[in-house]
């Protein structure tokens, strides 16, 4: 089984070093062609009902540390120290708070615990849809979210049949809203197909797979146990230990394609919660300053671009979505 | 008779004198006058014990404890009691088809996930630099033995994580694979400590995709530790002293009471903060480490806090690897006095609550203990109590600076003799066998929390 894996990151490491080569085949061709389809309507779309697109940000004194074992890269900024943006979320809140209805096109780096390399889901260097809506739900996050996803796809059929064929694709038509099970649900689920996970984390990886495997249409999975999630993600006040937040997951075992919540903005409630990072919240000042003087509540979520591209595409792995892609621990141009 | 009374003039006028000297002393033994005085010329350096002695005897820092504070029972109090009737010895007999002798005694054990070949951690010592000087020698010694190694707080944020800062101090990427590459195979593992200003440089991030660790990853031998308070300063964070050069280096990163930019000493204390805690923050820590970290050991460790059960509870119903409780004790080295005298209980009220927490919630966990613990019989009488090893910090630096990673070494050999002798000697052959009824203790209300026999009963 290991010695599987090792060739596999061997002949991944082979191919990645010469990714200028992929650009000229027609299969590129036709996914970066499909990505663009998607991210004009995605844009159309957000535009339509009322969202304003920001420049993102990229580097700052502190950025989303609520990644899974991701380290951020570091950098000497005139004598401090900065972060590339792992996920433009602080910033998000800020533009929102100023604007209700934003979004970037955030591009965001993380690097990934080597394990990731062979999941066929992960990049160091990725670009992710972040966006935010004022005074909404996780509900009303949840609805754009799936209206998102039916306007890349309904428009990539339509603008993309001959990519489509040359992939081998074939996209089925979904109409919202998409299925709703909570965290407790989906773990029973998987119980009940003979995979234990515990409780109080994210969904690993291969349950994740599994559970999109069984699934032939797009689903939430909503309600995440505080500790699964990063400080921002807002615990249910009625139900202690429980957040108002969601993955929508895609079917065909694609996985995890967005990830998303209503904000804990209470300054007081932040504190507390960063300290499940063991962290000190003096790193935040800025963020900790901002929600003191207080901005709205908030809901939002992050859609990738490139596992959306793989989905629609029906790709073996998300490095095949990228210009030049970086995968943990491999070293390519 | 001229003579005789000279004599006795001056017998006379020596007891005069002696009496005066004697009442003066019994006045200076009757009133702390030293140590006010101390504090009088010192001001707030007082507070920590001084700092005069050289590098290789600064490892005794804190060793007056047990003087300074009030005396307190320890694991002393405790002895182990042998049977003449000896079924499982009988029963290894049976098995080697000859008489067991004491080597026959099996110590291999897992703790926290890890395997030990005996029950015995290297303490997570931290950046001090007595300590981490002498860091590289403890990480040979610990793999030699196959015992499972802990790395302390601010080592990174202080001697550099991959590269030393400093010519002499090894850094932490050392100290780690100095210990995972010493280790015969099949043995040993490492828990590594995060304090707040390492979590600002994501410490154990950066450990979880180092491709160095990586191997080791994979293989279940890599832990990460929360600390939760520590000995001698249970509520109280890191204090270390650093010198100026240091100080400045590292002003961005912790905290000094002054700026060490404008200060003339040559020593400058640095504190770090105790961390913040209620049940909610430590669960959702422990669950954030297993989301962050699904291939990691959780590891933590516990000062002598009085609310010690509902800790306990908490950490276990999160299903941690380990938690190594260390009493009032232990990690003297770089305590103010006051803490060292006033705070926190002796370790042998923390393992009271232990084996009545064992009692009513069964061996879920692995649970060690430490402070003031340093050679077979202590570890032994705490396997008796039904925790699962001991960690050794200070004998362990003290046996490196007198021998390097020999001297580690031949230490930890001692003790894994004495063990052995001590468990044959007590009928068993296997460490699982160890039990309450191994014990008797010399005091009433301690026998009867821990729950063994009153040696005069």
């Amino acid at each position: 089984m290991e010695l599987k894996v090792d060739t596999h990151l061997q002949q991944l490491t082979q191919i990645l070093q010469q990714s200028w080569r992929h650009i000229r085949t027609e299969r590129m061709k036709a996914t970066l062609k499909i990505q663009q389809a998607a991210c004009d309507a995605m844009r159309s779309y957000l535009k339509s009902v009322g969202f304003m697109e920001l420049l993102p940000p990229i580097i700052g004194p502190v950025t989303d540390p609520g990644i899974r074992g991701a380290k951020q890269v570091t950098f000497d900024y005139y004598g401090r120290e900065y972060k590339v943006m792992s996920s433009a979320i602080l910033y998000k809140q800020a533009a929102m708070s100023g604007l209700g209805k934003i979004f970037f096109m955030s591009p965001n780096i993380r690097l990934e615990p080597i394990d990731s390399a062979s999941s066929g889901r992960h990049l160091v260097e990725f670009v992710q849809l972040d966006l935010e809506i004022a005074n909404a739900t996780y509900f009303d996050a949840m609805s754009v979210a799936e209206n998102l996803l039916c306007a890349a796809m309904n428009t990539v059929k339509d603008e993309c049949k001959r990519e489509l064929e040359l992939l081998g694709r074939e996209l089925p038509t979904f109409s919202p809203p998409f299925k709703k099970f909570t965290y407790d649900e989906v773990l029973e689920l998987l119980r009940k197909n003979g995979m234990k996970v515990r409780y109080g984390v994210e969904i690993p990886w291969d349950a994740e797979y599994l559970i999109s495997k069984i699934m032939d249409e797009p689903f939430f999975i909503i309600d995440y146990p505080r500790g699964a999630r990063g400080f921002y993600d807002r615990e249910d006040e009625n139900r202690p230990g429980i957040l108002r937040d969601f993955d929508l997951i895609y079917p065909e075992g694609y996985g995890e394609g967005a990830s998303g919540a209503e904000r804990e903005y209470r300054y007081d409630r932040v504190m507390a919660r960063m300290r499940e990072t063991g962290e000190d919240p003096r790193k935040y000042a800025w963020y900790l300053e901002m929600l003191r003087e207080g901005i709205p509540p908030s809901a939002g979520f992050g859609i990738g671009v490139e596992r959306l591209t793989r989905y629609l595409c029906g790709l073996n792995a998300v490095w095949e979505a990228r210009l030049c892609p970086k995968v943990a621990g491999v070293y390519s141009p | 008779m001229q003579v005789s009374r000279v004599t006795l003039r001056l017998f006379l006028s020596l007891h005069r004198l002696y009496s005066i000297f004697g009442d003066l002393h019994q006045i200076w033994r009757a009133y702390p006058f030293r140590e006010i005085i101390d504090r009088a010329r010192r001001g707030v350096e007082a507070i920590y014990p001084a700092d005069v002695l050289k590098p290789s005897i600064m490892t005794l820092k804190g060793a007056d404890i047990y003087s300074r504070a009030k005396q307190f029972a320890t694991l002393d109090e405790l002895l182990l009691l042998p049977p003449a009737f000896t079924p499982l010895r009988l029963k290894k007999m049976s098995e080697l088809l000859r008489e067991p002798l004491f080597s026959d005694v099996d110590l291999r054990h897992k703790i926290g996930g890890f395997n030990a070949a005996m029950p015995v951690m290297a303490a997570s010592m931290g950046s001090v630099h007595v300590a981490n000087k002498i860091s590289l020698e403890v990480a040979r010694g610990a793999a030699k033995l196959g015992i499972p190694m802990g790395v302390g707080e601010n080592v990174a944020t202080t001697w550099g994580y991959s590269r030393r800062v400093k010519a002499n101090q090894p850094c932490f990427k050392e100290r780690v694979m100095t210990y995972l590459e010493g280790l015969e195979e099949g043995y040993g593992g490492v828990a590594i400590q995060q304090s707040v200003e390492d979590a600002y440089n994501e410490l154990w991030n950066r450990v979880y995709s180092d491709p160095d660790i990586e191997p080791y990853l994979k293989k279940g031998m890599i832990g990460f530790e929360i600390k939760i308070g520590q000995g001698s300063k249970p509520g109280l964070g890191g204090e270390a002293r650093l010198t100026k050069e240091d100080a400045e280096r590292l002003r961005d990163k912790y905290h000094f009471s002054e700026d060490p930019r404008e200060v003339s000493r040559g020593v400058i204390e640095r504190h770090s903060a105790p961390g913040t805690y209620v049940p909610e923050i430590l669960r959702s820590m422990v669950r954030m480490m297993r989301n962050n970290y699904p291939r990691c050991r959780v590891w933590v460790k516990l000062g002598p806090f009085r609310d010690l059960p509902d800790v306990l509870n908490t950490l276990l119903d999160e299903g941690v690897d380990a938690v190594w409780i260390d009493g009032k004790e232990g990690g003297t080295g770089m305590s103010p006095y006051a803490s060292m005298r006033h705070l926190g209980l002796p370790l042998v009220a923390a393992l009271c609550s232990v084996s009545e927490f064992l009692k009513s919630r069964g061996r879920l966990t692995s649970i060690l203990a430490s402070g003031r613990l340093f050679d077979g019989g202590h570890l032994v009488k705490c396997l008796c109590l039904g925790l699962d090893g001991v960690a050794f910090g200070r004998p362990l630096a003290v046996a490196a600076w007198a021998g390097g990673a020999r001297g580690v070494e031949n230490y930890l050999r001692t003790v894994e003799v004495e063990a052995k002798m001590l468990v044959s000697a007590l009928g068993k052959y296997s460490i699982n066998d160890l039990s309450p009824e191994d014990l008797g203790c010399l005091d009433r209300d301690i026998a009867e929390r821990l729950g063994v026999r009153y040696v005069y009963s």
